[in-house]
């Protein structure tokens, strides 16, 4: 298969114009901070990339990109579900460990698994866990005390109490939460990274998924470029007609006038698109076209997940015991 | 309100999943019944359009932006049944394609979102527009105040999913398996971050779209209307009691006793009944299904035991690592043997 790339100045991170033409300026509610139309043409231009990369990296060859889909869909459901059930932070550090490895074999860009991964969960789950470490929120044994005071502080109907600590158990909850979202989420990343979108959806709808489910879902994949692009040029239109500041009403006029217009254009295309397929012969119930088979390695490898999963969770309740 | 994977437990999510089995049943089987084929381009695009809304950023006081969900004005426009279709699909493709909510935590997800926002913003905005004239003033006041009641109450579900989290499943040694938030912290920051900023972006959005459309094109507001005819009787009386339960589960909760949240698991067990009960089977038999990890001989003492673990678990570890490797590497010739023959 032909390989294609994305020439380099295409990634590049394009710095917000800050010249004197003033051309966004205005938009902006506080200078050098971008207004919600810079904003919204950069996020849909961060769904639009970071597709394209996936679609790259689902044609390398790759481990998990030859398994079938559907045994690969089974086992990384049944490995989230053992990640979930693991209770000690280790067994989910030797666990994150192993589902890296499985992201190098199948040839997923270390850089972009640790940029979508490592950089991300630490940063949001670690915010939200962070109070939680204190024997505020988990009393027990303490690990190292901050703060004594010999008064007890109410607050409403709070009562603080004299002490602020860090608990082993308050430390030990949160490192195996953050341990066991990262797994979960590098898991799901490449399930979807090393899976073609449209072979994906055929594979669940021979698992479980009814077929309505699926259709739906097909046809939204590929409207939602058509929806992003109609957006992105709303905004883009709006940005290159602006002269001058435009008053929060306004800006939250355009909003919602921007919304309801691609609501009346997404209306439109979906009674055109509607008359299409009925003139075409549909009926409610579409043929797929892609045949699925398993191989030896397909069963070979549920087998193996299926050992693993029972390795980590049978170790987990020894380390956690 | 994406919930990723990993803050709950996955006995919360499969209960979440199965309370969205009917819903999902439901809502396939009505929208086949109303409208027929018609409806998938419609419920496609609504989906496209619902995960686009939520790459649009609004303006709000301060400087920064917020987004809105727009499952409000979805349900407005479709109808709640088709909404929740729609949203369950923009969920999906948010989860698999872009990491956004997690796979396991779909069905709590989809609950929070596709189910309880929807329904609660659509019976809202019925009830108070009423049958005011399409361009009525009444219909966007009461999309403003749907949107609102809408979001704040998925928020509160979600609240609650996370607040009984540290109740249900802690450690032996009282640390907190999941989200460590009990009740009395995690229902307030919720309310606090919805009901001040979140609320409003999505009632002043939703009302905005209701403005517009009533100005540039109010046929589209009757689309809505048209297919919900079909559902208005048999089945509204349901779910306006489930749409009860729903409020008075957690208003129950929080009603009990004067302790914030220091209910033991057995009185969680007496106030809900059913999620325990299955996690306890479960456990059990995890625990009979797991082989005790030692090697002959040394499981004497305690130490020889702990190094009969470690060696264990190093053996296991790498044996795993280089079968990954093994099956990485067959693979690779394999490909590499197509190549040459191609």
């Amino acid at each position: 298969m032909e390989k294609t790339t994305i020439p380099g100045w295409l990634l590049e991170k394009q710095e917000p114009f800050n010249g004197d033409s003033g051309g966004c300026a205005c938009l902006r509610g506080k200078p050098g901070r971008r207004g919600f139309v810079e904003k919204t043409i950069e996020s849909i231009a961060q769904v639009l990339r970071d597709e394209f990369f996936a679609g790259q990296i689902a044609g390398n060859h790759g481990l998990l990109q030859s398994i079938d889909p559907r045994v690969k869909a089974l086992t990384t459901l049944l490995l989230i579900i053992a990640a979930s059930l693991i209770r000690h932070p280790l067994t989910l550090i030797v666990m994150n460990l192993w589902v890296l490895l499985l992201a190098k074999v199948s040839r997923v860009p270390v850089k972009i698994f640790f940029k979508r991964v490592w950089l991300v969960v630490p940063l949001f789950t670690g915010i939200i866990v962070l109070p939680s470490i204190f024997n505020i929120v988990s009393p027990g044994d303490p690990l190292l005390t901050l703060f004594k005071s010999n008064h007890q502080i109410h607050i409403g109907s709070w009562t603080l109490p004299n002490t602020l600590t860090i608990t082993r158990q308050g430390v030990h909850g949160a490192l195996a939460l953050i341990l066991r979202v990262g797994a979960s989420v590098s898991l799901a990343l490449i399930l979807t990274l090393t899976t073609r979108w449209n072979i994906l959806l055929k594979a669940l709808n021979m698992i479980f998924v009814p077929q309505i489910f699926i259709s739906v879902l097909e046809m939204t994949y590929r409207y939602i470029y058509l929806l992003l692009q109609t957006a992105g040029e709303i905004f883009v239109a709006r940005q290159s007609r602006t002269v001058g500041r435009a008053s929060t009403k306004e800006q939250r006029r355009f909003i919602g006038g921007a919304m309801g217009t691609l609501w009346g254009k997404a209306y439109n295309v979906s009674e055109e698109v509607h008359a299409a397929m009925v003139s075409r012969g549909y009926t409610g119930k579409p043929k797929t076209l892609v045949a699925f088979k398993t191989r030896a390695m397909d069963w070979l490898w549920a087998a193996f997940i299926v050992l693993v999963s029972l390795f980590f969770l049978g170790g987990d309740r020894i380390v956690a015991r | 309100m994406h919930i990723p994977d990993g803050y709950l437990s996955p006995q919360t999510c499969a209960v979440m999943g199965a309370a969205m089995l009917p819903v999902w049943a439901t809502a396939v089987k009505k929208v086949k019944k109303t409208i027929k084929t018609r409806y998938v381009p419609l419920m496609a695009i609504g989906a496209a359009f619902s995960f686009t809304i939520m790459m649009y950023n609004i303006p709000i006081p301060d400087g920064t932006t917020a987004h809105a969900v727009g499952a409000g004005i979805l349900s407005i426009i479709l109808g709640p049944w088709a909404a929740a279709i729609s949203i369950s699909v923009a969920l999906a493709i948010q989860a698999l394609l872009f990491g956004d909510g997690g796979i396991l935590a779909f069905g709590a997800n989809c609950f929070n979102m596709a189910f309880v926002f929807p329904f609660t913003s659509y019976y809202i905005y019925r009830l108070i527009a009423g049958r005011s004239d399409i361009t009525a003033a009444r219909r966007w006041v009461g999309g403003l105040i749907a949107g609102y009641v809408g979001i704040n109450l998925a928020a509160l579900c979600a609240a609650v999913e996370f607040g009984l989290q540290p109740t249900l499943f802690h450690a032996a040694s009282g640390a907190p398996l999941y989200c460590p938030y009990p009740l009395n912290i995690a229902v307030p920051a919720m309310a606090f971050g919805h009901l001040l900023i979140a609320g409003p972006v999505e009632a002043v959005a939703t009302a905005l779209v209701l403005r517009y459309i009533q100005a540039a094109n109010p046929d589209l507001l009757t689309v809505g209307s048209t297919l919900a005819r079909e559902e208005a009787h048999g089945y509204s009386k349901l779910w306006w009691g489930v749409g009860a339960m729903i409020l008075l589960s957690p208003l129950g909760l929080l009603a009990q006793g004067t302790a914030w949240g220091e209910w033991g698991a057995d009185e969680i067990k007496d106030m809900l009944g059913f999620i325990p009960a299955g996690l306890e089977h479960l456990s059990d038999s995890w625990h009979a299904l797991m082989p005790d990890y030692s090697i002959p001989g040394l499981d004497g003492s305690l130490w020889q035991s702990a190094t009969g673990y470690i060696l264990t678990a190093i053996a296991g570890v790498a044996i795993i690592g280089a079968i990954t490797y093994l099956f990485g590497k067959y693979q690779r010739r394999a490909d590499q043997g197509k190549e040459m023959s191609n």
